[in-house]
């Protein structure tokens, strides 16, 4: 009624065009902050800087930064998948499983892919056509992956033993070791299929406004599906380094603490919790910047339990920006 | 003559570019109810919102039993005996009635709630009411006018002296709205000061002793309604301008059907819905707040499920033929009435707001989107709507409300289904850019699109409609052609047989 | 006009509404004849009475846990919670000396500190409440761990054996948190503050329109929660007697479960203490201990649990789909029928 006829768009558009630029600063606090951090380590750490130290930095991210880019397609989504570590952990020992029984490296790995891809469309089939809470739906595909990893392994780590999977995965091209170059590479693939592929485009639009989405032909159901598939897949993938990284496969390669710092890389990484909001080069940068604090604190005799503490400390602030960027 | 029980006078608000009430001055008569009249925007809500303290007047006085009065608040008009049973309705659907009615002041006992004491209490008001429900009843369970029963209840909890009735009836039944009728008649023989707003002008004379009409923000007329006839106040809304705008050319309609939608209903919201739009065809639906018209559209373009009903539409030369409810968008493109929330992503830029609903059209063979070719269409458009932005990379939320809006207008011109709905597709812009969309629709009709428009603006309808659906508490009770008057409109949507006064 | 439903369609639809509310009832009986037919100790008293003791500190956790996902909002950090208060509390009395009573005072004191330290963070800060508390989470898991360097500390012999203290034959921790759960349930169902939760879990804004103040109900949810966790700590740890690392952990995973299959929704204002919370607790240890008695794989207990929140959940989404709002313009037939009052 009267109310509706006074015109809201008018004011309020020079405050957005500010909250444009202190967005664009907060964006770039990561960044800032991993600087400074560096810095501080370059100081005070004396072999931070090894080559060695930060080779193994980036070889701890990899995996760290997988998982982080599946969980990316589901934060855009505005979902969130607590399932990832554990379903990795069930991939990795269903492979594990069959390459000891005999099976091929190739088909092993090809095993990986689809069980963390088969999981994914559980949770993505629950999530977007049962419309349930994706909270709870991956809450219940986490207890049901580690519960199967532990059932099916009587919590025994099963070997990874194949000298073809080790040289396959492991080794070092120009001299950079392969999972740094597969990290890489999927980082830059996930960044342009999610910019530019139709499907990227849609997740943003559905994360962002799914009302409007729906409004301009979007088929948000499907994309908010392919986002938890996404997921899975990653997890597989995943699977498929750490388990020749660590040369087994255990159900405790996906213990809680796992899932949180997948869910503190994305943050970190400038990936929004409410959706519509960053990408997976930033969840990546995210991972290393986690992994850098774990290693460095490791380094500095901080003990890991304080190292704890401060990612705690970490996320909440990360998300409070987060949240000032939403305002 | 009796006094009036409450006076305001003089009352002026203005917000920032318009002025909502100009020196309007009201009165209400203890026992009696007074209707206040208007068209959309004419100023009843914020006359309403300064009594219920929710806004500040600039200027003007308020006097209750011949007393001045401060309202500067909400809790300040319930301590001057004020209690307003809005439209929108407060509901806590998984809690009890008695849990409803008392949830910011439970009585207590020994820190815990007073459980008796708040079942008499809520029981008391429920009977008083006539109310067929028990205090511990989930609201959950009740029907629309049950709730609406609870939420005059919460109103009447206080023994108020004055009681303002937002649009009561909008969404209950005739056997609802008869009891809700016999509470207002209740309560004026009790004494108390009615207020109530409407749109329906059979209602004013069923129910009310006195009217006022408000028009533009001021005062238009007032008085006893058996002094009053609806033609009467038909024109006291509308106002004097004679002169009807007809924009539309002749031409442009033709007999060839696009769209044909025939018995949608959906229960609570839609009742039987019938009509065919024609290639070249503006047709409007329109009718009040709240009359369905909304419901409409989101039905047939597949937003809403519906229960029955099946929509058709003509494809590629293959003739008229009825599509299922989630094919709808193929061929039909809608611009929603809440374009902030339900139209645009208003961080994103403008270029990828246009080409969101054309994604699919724009990917090469690997389904990447060509980001020359969307950078051209969006330029292309951009020009032609005449949008002013200064880069196709600024983010939408950061433009003017007729820009955004062409943003929207341009997404679906890129796209160029056969078919366009618009809802309210004008509201909030200024006069320009109002001008400069209703002359998109008119083009687009010239290019054979058939295009259905809704609008609160009798002015923007009469502009632009070859013929008119009117609609009323979901039904579409009457079709008007293109010629229909100022008059015939308002009346129909009023639910009044309008005869030309001659 | 709307079709006519036929009565087999209309008695199909009542027993599928009869299905989908005693659901839980009629999958606990099925469970507990199977097991006490296929287990003879299943279903006798020493043994259930040992099932409620190991149930007792995830009933006073469950409790407030409730309170918070009954707003709407969710509080994963009671594990910790639990944790990191017991752990300072069994320092204090071992290292310090300090009295089992002041010790237990200052534990309670610690976790509704935390839960205001959470309440703060999600009213004031703003931030989204799984974010909080899964911030919380981590943080306060490190410091316990720091402060216990991660090692099993024994509590006092005179405080451990209060673990197995029992009147008659029950456990006293059984009686302890059954009295906790009539407490909250009572505030729940019966002060202003518990029925303020509900209408906050019914929509915030609407609540906050009725005059309710969101943010201070908000805030007090959360302190009673965060003092439940370090209440349940304190049954856990004297139960087994030590403090150890893995006190509390995934415990927060398990409470949301109990929730989920206690029929508490997750979208807030759906649900009770008593009997939801506490059928939660007990169909969770039922399916626990029955396969245990069958000499189930221990290790299919977490495959068990996972499944089971499955169904819960989607139960409860079935019954969120079941309408009962009855809508504006309703035919007049339609609206002359007998409206369905509550049961």
């Amino acid at each position: 009624m009267s109310a509706r006829s006074i015109p809201a768009d008018a004011p309020g558009a020079s405050w957005l065009r500010s909250a444009f630029t202190r967005n664009r600063l907060l964006e770039l606090l990561p960044f800032i902050l991993l600087t400074i951090v560096l810095i501080l380590l370059a100081l005070f750490v004396p072999n931070f800087f090894n080559s060695r130290n930060i080779i193994n930095i980036f070889v701890q991210a990899s995996t760290l930064g997988l998982m982080a880019i599946g969980m990316t397609a589901v934060m855009i989504s505005g979902g969130i998948d607590l399932s990832i570590p554990s379903v990795m952990a069930l991939s990795a020992i269903v492979g594990a499983m069959n390459l000891r029984d005999g099976g091929s490296v190739l088909g092993s790995s090809l095993l990986m892919l689809l069980v963390g891809s088969l999981a994914g469309c559980i949770n993505g089939f629950a999530v977007a056509y049962l419309k349930m809470i994706p909270f709870v739906v991956t809450l219940a595909m986490m207890t049901i992956a580690t519960g199967t990893s532990i059932w099916i392994t009587n919590s025994v780590s099963v070997p990874v033993v194949s000298e073809e999977l080790f040289s396959l995965v492991l080794d070092r091209t120009l001299g950079i070791p392969r999972p740094i170059i597969i990290m890489a590479a999927m980082a830059l693939i996930a960044t342009l299929l999610i910019r530019r592929s139709v499907f990227g485009r849609w997740l943003y639009a559905v994360g962002i406004n799914v009302k409007a989405a729906r409004v301009s032909r979007i088929p948000a159901t499907r994309v908010v599906f392919g986002a938890y598939v996404v997921s899975g897949f990653f997890a597989g993938l995943t699977a498929i380094i750490l388990s020749a990284r660590l040369g087994a496969a255990s159900a405790n390669m996906g213990n809680d603490g796992v899932v949180l710092d997948i869910v503190s890389s994305a943050v970190v990484g400038g990936v929004s919790i409410y959706g519509g909001v960053g990408g997976p080069l930033g969840a990546v940068l995210g991972a290393i910047f986690i992994t850098v604090i774990s290693n460095s604190m490791n380094m500095m005799q901080v003990s890991f339990f304080t190292s704890l503490m401060i990612k705690g400390v970490v996320i909440i602030a990360f998300v409070f920006f987060d949240s000032l960027k939403k305002r | 003559m009796v006094n009036p029980y409450l006076t305001m006078q003089g009352i002026t608000k203005r917000f920032p570019g318009v002025t909502a009430l100009q020196d309007v001055s009201f009165q209400a008569y203890p026992g009696e109810a007074m209707a206040l009249i208007g068209a959309n925007g004419a100023g009843k809500s914020t006359l309403m919102n300064v009594l219920g303290g929710v806004i500040r007047a600039d200027s003007g006085e308020i006097q209750i039993d011949g007393a001045r009065v401060e309202i500067d608040s909400p809790l300040s008009a319930t301590a001057n005996g004020i209690a307003f049973v809005h439209q929108e309705m407060a509901m806590l659907p998984t809690m009890t009635v008695a849990e409803n009615l008392h949830i910011s002041q439970f009585p207590t006992r020994g820190g815990l709630i007073n459980t008796s004491e708040t079942d008499r209490r809520s029981a008391e008001v429920l009977r008083r009411m006539g109310c067929q429900f028990t205090p511990d009843t989930r609201v959950q369970f009740l029907s629309t006018g049950d709730r609406q029963m609870v939420e005059i209840a919460r109103a009447l909890l206080t023994h108020p002296r004055i009681v303002i009735f937002d649009e009561p009836t909008s969404s209950l039944t005739s056997r609802e709205k008869a009891r809700l009728f016999e509470v207002i008649r209740s309560l004026k023989t009790e004494g108390v000061t009615i207020i109530y707003i409407t749109h329906f002008l059979d209602e004013v004379f069923q129910i009310c002793e006195r009217a006022t009409v408000l028009r533009g923000g001021e005062t238009v007329g007032s008085g006893m309604l058996k002094d009053l006839t609806p033609n009467a106040i038909v024109q006291m809304m509308i106002g004097d301008i004679g002169i009807e705008v007809h924009r539309k050319r002749e031409t442009a309609a033709t007999a060839e059907p696009i769209l044909g939608v025939s018995s949608l209903s959906r229960k609570g919201a839609l009742r039987d819905v019938s009509f065919t739009l024609h290639k070249g065809e503006v047709l409007g639906l329109w009718g009040l707040l709240g009359s369905g018209r909304t419901e409409v559209a989101r039905a047939v373009i597949g937003l809403d499920p519906i229960d029955s009903g099946q929509v058709e539409v003509r494809t590629d030369g293959a003739g008229m033929r009825p599509i299922k409810p989630g094919q709808a968008q193929r061929w039909i493109g809608m611009i929603t009435e809440d374009r902030r929330s339900e139209g645009l992503l208003l961080s994103m830029s403008v270029k990828n707001n246009m080409s969101l609903a054309n994604l699919r059209g724009l990917a090469n063979r690997w389904l990447l989107v060509r980001g020359d070719e969307e950078t051209r269409q969006a330029q292309e458009f951009v020009d032609r709507l005449n949008i002013i932005i200064s880069s196709l990379r600024q983010p939408v939320g950061t433009l003017s409300g007729g820009n955004q809006q062409k943003v929207v207008v341009g997404r679906w011109l890129q796209v160029s289904p056969p078919i366009i709905i618009m809802d309210e597709p004008t509201r909030g812009l200024d006069v320009g850019a109002k001008a400069e969309i209703r002359n998109i629709i008119l083009e687009l009709a010239e290019a054979g699109k058939g295009v259905l428009v809704i609008s609160s603006e009798l002015e923007e309808m009469m502009a632009l409609c070859h013929r008119y659906l009117v609609m009323n508490r979901g039904q579409i009770v009457r079709e008007l052609p293109g010629t229909a008057s100022r008059n015939e409109l308002m009346a129909a949507a009023a639910g009044v047989d309008f005869m030309e006064d001659r | 006009m709307l079709p006519v439903r036929s009565s087999s369609e209309s008695s199909w639809a009542r027993t599928r509404q009869f299905l989908l509310s005693h659901g839980f009832e009629i999958v606990l009986v099925l469970v507990v004849l199977f097991y006490t037919v296929s287990a003879p100790r299943f279903l006798t008293a020493t043994n259930i009475i040992g099932l409620l003791h190991a149930a007792a500190p995830l009933m006073a956790i469950a409790a407030g846990l409730t309170l918070v996902v009954m707003m709407g909002k969710l509080d994963i950090s009671v594990g910790s919670t639990a944790f990191l208060t017991t752990s300072v509390g069994t320092l204090l009395m071992v290292r310090q000396g300090v009295d089992p009573l002041l010790t237990l005072l200052i534990v309670l004191a610690l976790g509704a500190l935390i839960g205001a330290l959470n309440g703060f963070i999600v009213v004031v800060l703003r931030i989204n409440p799984l974010i909080t508390t899964l911030g919380t989470m981590i943080g306060l898991r490190g410091i316990g761990l720091e402060l216990t360097k991660s090692t099993n500390i024994s509590l006092p012999e005179d405080v451990r054996r209060l673990g197995n203290a029992t009147i008659g034959p029950i456990f006293v921790d059984i009686l302890i948190a059954l009295a906790i759960m009539a407490i909250i349930h009572l505030i729940h169902r019966r002060t202003a503050f518990g029925r303020q939760i509900m209408a906050i879990g019914n929509d915030a804004d609407t609540a906050a329109r009725l005059g309710v103040r969101v943010p201070r109900v908000t805030f007090l949810a959360f302190v009673l929660c965060g003092l439940l966790a370090a209440i349940g700590g304190v049954l856990t740890v004297v139960q087994v007697g030590a403090v150890s690392g893995s006190i509390g952990s995934g415990l927060e995973f398990t409470a949301v479960s109990v929730i989920v299959i206690g029929g508490i929704s997750l979208f807030g204002g759906e649900g009770s203490i008593l009997p939801g919370a506490l059928r939660g607790v007990l169909m969770l240890e039922i399916i626990r201990n029955g396969l245990n008695h069958l000499g189930a794989d221990p290790y299919a207990y977490r495959f068990v649990n996972g499944a089971i929140i499955f169904i819960a959940m989607y139960a409860d989404s079935l019954r969120a789909q079941v309408p009962v709002e009855t809508h504006a313009f309703e035919s007049e037939e339609v609206s002359a029928q007998p409206r369905t009052q509550s049961p």
